[in-house]
């Protein structure tokens, strides 16, 4: 595939999470042009599907929208979403050269007006993957409500090709004849912002391999909370029922050296308890129990949340919970060691079961980019203590979750740290300011 | 579009269909089924709204399968919440 579009930037930012558009935002605010690269059709990464994050319990798209919607209008910056990175190479010091392949969207981003038309009349259901899985999308659709670009895509495995789309579209977006194509990107520095996705749910024997009924992970649990979930409340997935008593399994894919992901995801702890928190604002009646190996409460602001928790009558039973099994009436049974109390192995059944699974790195730069990455698959920091953006790749920084798990405050100081790393490379290497 | 174009259209799009004949196939398939299931959706909310296991007995299917459908339809306007009725909540036709 020859490449159709060059384009020359100051930096490429790989990752539109808040990781990479903290970065970009940093860098286009002192005038450095960016690119800012994302594999999925919209920007926002995880944050963005979020429902409300602790510790302040915002809503999670209140503060994502606004990052989203500036990246998106800034003149500096310009986005490559649905785009897959190929090969991201320095060639000498102040050229760093990014191949991509833009996969085709079947519709025309140009023309595309977000009208939803197109979707409204598609006659094809598809389970959506950003719901949880719990409804359904059309084959063609535009990702969620607040996606920026707010241009739909046609998912080709999935159409049947019956020409309603592109009869209901009134700029002539829809185009089924659409072919990737080669872009390729030039830049003096890059920063590696590719997140992190969450170990999978089928992992382990002992926890049912994700084909228990009303056993669900930690993000599919955020989607059921969020206010444009699927069911706009909290219900139980196997029969719409409400649920009286719900439970999170910590540490269900992390510290768990069977599953080769040794390390603390650092997060679930406080994500469990959030949830926890919202759970008993949704459901006041509901009983709502988390079962820990011990609580992380790291940051600032934390240990008083896990005490608010407790306060509001969220039971902490400190177990590692050995076997999850389908009990009547679909709920679910958990079998635990009591390491309080009485101890000795217990047995209770919930109607929700929630499983705060581990963070993993979203990408694997093997054969696509030389950095160099730890044990665990993240990106390695070259000095840790006193420069953690830095990477071994002369130029190439890192933030965010791409270099270890981390919550969003760690995440957004450590884009701008990478900012100002990528700055103060450009700076060098123009010999003044941009 | 001219006549010329319209033509030349209609054989690509022939050929587009020879090309995903498999995948087409699948999703015509699909939205067969798909259309027949919201048909007797329809057809057990259209007397008085419904929970999910009551519409579920209706159209003989699984429970989680019917909330699966009846929150698609409430995400494109087919459908609507209605009041709750013990642990669950009714579900009705908006259209
Ligand atoms: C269930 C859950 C709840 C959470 N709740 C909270 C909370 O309440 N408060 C809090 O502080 N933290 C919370 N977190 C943590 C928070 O989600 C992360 O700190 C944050 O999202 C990290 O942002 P990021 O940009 O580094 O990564 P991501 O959000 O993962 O973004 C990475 C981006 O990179 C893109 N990408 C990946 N690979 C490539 C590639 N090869 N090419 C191009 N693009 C690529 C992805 O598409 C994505 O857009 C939660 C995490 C989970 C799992």
């Amino acid at each position: 595939m020859k490449s159709k579009r060059d384009f020359q930037f100051d930096a490429i930012v790989i990752g539109g999470g808040i990781a990479g558009l903290q970065s970009a935002l940093d860098l286009g605010d002192q005038g450095y042009t960016v690119a800012v690269v994302d594999k999925d059709a919209t920007i926002g990464g995880k944050m963005i599907r979020l429902s409300k994050v602790f510790p302040t319990l915002d809503c999670a798209s209140c503060i994502t929208t606004p990052k989203m919607s500036s990246a998106a209008h800034h003149d500096n910056i310009t986005l490559f979403t649905y785009c897959t990175l190929d090969n991201l190479k320095r060639e000498s010091p102040d050229r760093v050269v990014a191949q991509l392949t833009q996969k085709p969207r079947y519709v025309d981003p140009d023309k595309c007006i977000g009208c939803r038309k197109c979707e409204y009349d598609c006659p094809v259901y598809v389970p959506d993957d950003e719901q949880g899985g719990f409804n359904m999308r059309k084959a063609i659709y535009i990702p969620f409500s607040n996606a920026i670009p707010q241009i739909a895509l046609l998912d080709a495995e999935n159409c049947a090709l019956c020409g309603k789309c592109a009869k209901v579209c009134p700029t002539d977006a829809v185009d089924y004849f659409m072919k990737p194509e080669a872009i390729t990107l030039t830049a003096s520095t890059a920063v590696l912002a590719t997140g992190f996705e969450l170990s999978p749910l089928d992992q382990k024997p002992q926890y049912g391999l994700g084909r228990l009924q009303n056993v669900v992970s930690s993000m599919q649990m955020e989607r059921l909370l969020a206010p444009h979930g699927p069911y706009n409340r909290v219900l139980r997935p196997s029969d719409g029922r409400e649920p009286d008593s719900i439970a999170y399994v910590q540490c269900a894919g992390s510290r768990d050296k069977s599953l080769g992901i040794p390390y603390c995801s650092r997060v679930c702890c406080m994500y469990a308890i959030k949830q926890a928190m919202l759970l008993s604002g949704a459901l006041p009646l509901a009983d709502i129990t988390i079962y820990y190996m011990d609580i992380r409460a790291f940051g600032k602001g934390y240990e008083q949340f896990y005490q608010n928790a407790k306060a509001m009558g969220i039971e902490f039973v400190k177990a590692k919970v050995a076997q999850i099994s389908q009990a009547d009436d679909q709920k679910v049974m958990l079998r635990y060691e009591d390491q309080e109390g009485s101890g000795g192995v217990m047995e209770r059944d919930h109607d929700l079961v929630i499983l705060s699974l581990g963070m993993v790195p979203q990408w694997n730069p093997e054969g696509i980019c030389s950095v160099g990455c730890g044990q665990d698959g993240f990106i390695k920091p070259a000095i840790p203590k006193i420069a953690p953006t830095v990477t071994d790749l002369e130029g190439v920084f890192t933030a965010g979750v791409a270099s270890g798990p981390k919550d969003i405050v760690d995440t957004i100081t450590e884009a701008g740290a990478a900012a100002m790393e990528a700055a103060n490379y450009l700076k060098a290497l123009n010999g003044s300011t941009a | 579009m001219s006549e010329k174009e319209k033509k030349a259209n209609s054989s690509a799009m022939k050929v587009l269909r020879q090309e995903r004949s498999e995948t087409i196939a699948k999703a015509r398939a699909a939205v067969k089924e798909q259309s027949g299931v919201i048909k007797g959706i329809r057809e057990a909310l259209t007397p008085a709204p419904k929970t999910i296991p009551e519409i579920a007995e209706a159209v003989s299917m699984e429970t989680e399968q019917v909330l699966q459908y009846i929150s698609t339809l409430k995400r494109y306007g087919i459908v609507g919440e209605g009041a709750k009725d013990g642990d669950y909540f009714k579900y009705e036709l908006t259209c």
